[in-house]
């Protein structure tokens, strides 16, 4: 306890909150002083635009390099900005809002820090996160991809995330739109191993906003995890960062779609950093949301046709795969001859009207009774047969 | 001396009568015009003046008023140049003044006394009651076509002077030409593949829907735009008369024959402001592409770099058929009554609709989508994306059915139409629907289903109907609508991608 009464998780969050602080200067900047010395030299040091970094934080000769290399050539200048946003920023009301948002803050090498990032290579500094953190004992399987993904894509990150919580896998993902908020509502529909979030933003910004039902169901039954003080807007840096705390968890990493360039790929190769296996889910050559895993099977990465596929890499042999009930009416005869046509990637009109060797004024019912009846999805203009678990929006 | 010709001005799209009186008098030599003209109209005294000296005329050392009744209407151009001539020359006593009674003029003069055509003039003839009137040659397939007065074309100013003499005949009328039938553009066999599109093109024909066609670049939207009008039918008198006085009125070159008899196609470009789009203009009131494409089809390529203030000025005219332009000293009603036709790429990238392949930010696609407003879209009863054909489509020498023979099915269902009361099926009123487009249980089931989904909206359902009506019209289905048909106008109806907003 520091001499105001407040914990040194206090002083961290608030300097967590300054303005440009990422993973690496935060870490230098508590790897070298404690955070509450570290912040009253701060709102103690002069007011005005420029400050040597190494003067503000009174470090001496050898404790300065570190902190000067994370802060750049640009140090001085964001020096004085930290200095300016840290002397209108009360810890106390911050440390109260963190309080009142039920989140716990924990400090690298600090008592109740996330054990698998204890050993990390690139430790979050300070990790907030909601939930129980004990669910983290348990084998970790990150389920990534693109947030622009296939309906087929949204399906099988589903049906993974379904089956690998089934099997007691602890599903982590990002909370993204697309594949990783899929293989979260998977998980969660198991109704079995407990789910992690890892995201960019503050644990009291939900992004995206139409995921606000996996914020609150995730830390519900499993975990939440942010290295971004609350407050913290969705910034694009924040991504890499989030990506890399999702390598660092998961004991084998999924790819279900990826562009060919893509923040998946990304976590892949934080993934690699870590000698973490990274599986791949094989997509159509005509899906170009699969043209990123595709890349990724042919530099020799195995392919993941199922949770089962990564069960055995965890050495938790095949799962009891589960019996999928089809609970949907079967289509009438006129309705399957078109229902043949109708591809696992995504067809449009004219391709299923040519196909099918059909009008439109014939085509069209059967389509609608078809996605009617759950077989196929419909989205702008567009149609594609789905799995007895259609990809949950 | 005092002397009075007839003539007309033109006001948006309308010819209004003028009556040209000329004071010739004693004092300081001076020639005032008044009676609001224009400048175009106002610089007539220069015209006038050569005219006369080259035509070997005498201009009257006097005071000379002249003044241009009523009054308070704005005269624009030079069409009154030969009333003006004429009346100076009947008060200066040069031709009797008898001879301009029951005679209008129109036409412009140029300083070596020719006698020249003047845009406008079919409305502004068509305005006229005099019995016989002389206008510029260039006029004259105009002034026969609209039918009422006996036509003296003449080429020069002393022609005109020498018939009002009596010193020569009038010189005749030009033969009437016999029309060619007019050409009706590229023909739909080009098109390989695509059967929706096509399909969709001929719903569009047959029931006046304004179509929207979204796709990435060279799916072929616009080769598919550009034969809509060839399969319309040809314009009935009326609307051929309405459509030619527009053209005229704005200076186009009428085709053969005088009539625009071929539904006119109008694809102005995406940096069209708003005057130009709907007409305006601060006093010469002239009708915009709207109008000219009034009884055809207007093409809009490239929606979505419209500027949005100019395509929401597409709004009101789309509704009404009609555009009420307002200024100070007149208002005019140009008739617009149009099939909209409009090709876009469904995100600034083009690749949108192919799910997985944009390559736009989210934000990027929200302001692409942000330029085109809900009931803009609203308005567009057939929304159909339309993607590239694949490769054997392309390659196959199989041509698609010729517009001939899908302009015979348009034809014949765009002749239902008459008997219900409108003049094609998306005109139909929301009282008449519930005649002429009832449904059946299964295909009620069907539209509740996507009302309670959410993806119709209460003013969707009108047009759906309306579209599912001329489905079942083009399949010769008489009755209440089906279940295929309702189906089919909701297929066609696709939620563009970049507005249904989510990314797959």
């Amino acid at each position: 306890m520091s001499p105001d009464h407040l914990p040194l998780e206090a002083y961290a969050t608030a300097l967590a909150s300054l303005p440009a602080m990422g993973p690496a200067r935060l870490a230098a900047l508590l790897g070298t002083v404690p955070p509450d010395v570290a912040w009253r030299r701060l709102v103690r040091a002069r007011p005005g635009g420029e400050h040597d970094p190494g003067q503000l934080l009174g470090l001496g000769p050898g404790e300065d390099d570190r902190v000067r290399r994370a802060l750049g050539p640009a140090g001085a200048a964001l020096a004085g900005r930290w200095r300016t946003a840290a002397a209108s920023l009360d810890v106390a009301a911050l440390w109260r809002r963190t309080a009142d948002l039920g989140m716990t803050v924990t400090r690298h090498g600090a008592a109740g820090y996330p054990a698998p990032l204890v050993d990390d290579v690139e430790p979050p500094a300070v990790a907030f996160h909601v939930g129980d953190p004990a669910v983290l004992d348990a084998p970790k399987v990150a389920v990534v991809g693109t947030r622009r993904c296939s309906a087929t894509g949204r399906s099988v990150a589903a049906e993974l995330g379904r089956d690998l919580a089934t099997a007691g896998v602890v599903v982590v993902s990002g909370l993204a739109s697309g594949i990783d908020g899929a293989a979260h509502r998977g998980a969660l529909a198991a109704e079995a191993a407990p789910p992690v979030g890892v995201v960019g933003s503050g644990l009291d910004v939900v992004y995206p906003a139409d995921h606000q039902d996996l914020w609150q169901q995730v830390p519900a039954r499993g975990l939440l995890l942010s290295e971004a003080p609350p407050g913290s807007p969705p910034e694009r840096w924040r991504f890499p960062a989030r990506n890399r705390i999702i390598a660092a968890l998961a004991d084998v990493v999924v790819v279900v779609e990826s562009h060919r360039r893509g923040g998946a790929l990304h976590t892949v190769d934080e993934a690699d950093r870590r000698a973490t296996d990274v599986f791949a889910v094989p997509g159509s050559v005509r899906n170009p949301a699969a043209a990123g895993t595709n890349d990724l099977l042919a530099e020799g990465r195995p392919p993941a046709c199922s949770a089962d596929d990564v069960l055995v890499a965890l050495g938790l042999g095949a799962g009891r795969r589960q019996g999928v009930a089809d609970r949907r009416p079967a289509p009438g005869p006129d309705d399957a001859s078109v229902l043949e046509h109708v591809g696992w990637q995504p067809t449009s009109l004219d391709q299923l009207a040519l196909r099918a060797g059909r009008d439109l004024p014939t085509l069209a019912p059967a389509l609608e009774r078809l996605c009617q009846g759950g077989w196929v999805d419909h989205s702008g203009g567009w149609y594609q047969r789905v799995g007895p678990v259609p990809g949950v929006r | 001396m005092l002397a009075s010709a007839h003539s007309a001005t033109l006001l948006g799209v309308e010819g209004r009568p003028v009556r040209v009186e000329v004071h010739v008098s004693a004092g300081l030599p001076g020639f005032t015009v008044v009676g609001l003209p224009d400048t175009t109209c106002r610089e007539a005294r220069d015209r006038v003046r050569a005219a006369l000296l080259s035509s070997s005329l005498t201009w009257p050392l006097k005071r000379v008023t002249v003044n241009l009744a009523p009054p308070g209407l704005r005269k624009v151009g030079a069409g009154l140049d030969l009333a003006i001539a004429a009346a100076l020359l009947a008060a200066s006593g040069q031709v009797p003044a008898p001879s301009l009674a029951d005679r209008a003029f129109v036409g412009e003069l140029g300083l070596d006394g020719s006698v020249r055509h003047v845009p406008g003039a079919l409305p502004m003839i068509a305005a006229l009651v005099a019995r016989e009137v002389v206008v510029a040659e260039g006029c004259a397939v105009e002034a026969q076509v609209v039918g009422r007065h006996v036509v003296r074309p003449v080429a020069t100013l002393a022609d005109a002077v020498g018939a009002l003499r009596g010193e020569r005949d009038w010189p005749p009328p030009p033969a009437p030409v016999a029309a060619p039938p007019q050409p009706r553009g590229p023909d739909l066999a080009d098109v390989r593949g695509q059967p929706v599109a096509r399909f969709a093109v001929e719903v569009a024909a047959a029931g006046g829907h304004h179509l929207l066609l979204v796709g990435p670049p060279g799916a072929g939207k616009t080769m598919l735009a550009r034969r809509v009008p060839g399969l319309l039918p040809d314009l009935d008198d009326d609307q051929a008369m309405e459509a030619t006085g527009i053209h005229s009125a704005a200076g186009l070159p009428l085709p053969s024959g005088g009539l625009v008899r071929r539904p006119p196609f109008r694809a102005p470009h995406h940096g069209a402001s708003a005057v130009s789009l709907v007409g305006g203009g601060s006093h010469v009131l002239t009708p915009g592409e709207v109008s000219l494409a009034h009884h055809g089809i207007l093409f809009l390529d490239e929606l979505g770099e419209f500027d949005p203030s100019v395509l929401d000025s597409l709004r009101q005219p789309l509704e009404e058929g009609i555009i009420r332009v307002a200024r100070l000293t007149a208002r005019v009603a140009l008739p617009a009554r149009i099939l909209l036709v409009a090709a876009m790429n469904p995100c600034p990238c083009g690749e949108g609709t192919v799910p997985g392949a944009c390559r736009c930010s989210t934000a990027a696609r929200g302001r692409y989508a942000r330029r085109l407003s809900g009931p803009l879209v609203d308005r567009f009863d057939l929304r159909v994306e339309v993607g590239r054909p694949d490769v054997p489509e392309l390659l196959s020498t199989a041509s698609g059915e010729p517009t001939a023979a899908v302009a015979a099915r348009v034809a014949r269902v765009r002749g239902l139409a008459p008997g219900r009361g409108t003049t094609c099926n998306a005109r139909l009123a929301a009282r008449q629907l519930d005649e002429v487009a009832t449904l059946e249980d299964e295909a009620a089931r069907a539209l509740e289903r996507s009302l309670r989904a959410g993806r119709l909206t209460g003013r969707g359902l009108g047009g759906v109907r309306r579209v599912a009506r001329t489905v079942a019209d083009l399949a010769g289905h008489e009755g209440p609508l089906g279940v295929e048909h309702v189906s089919t106008a909701l297929a066609l109806r696709a939620e563009p991608t970049f507005l249904g907003g989510r990314a797959a």
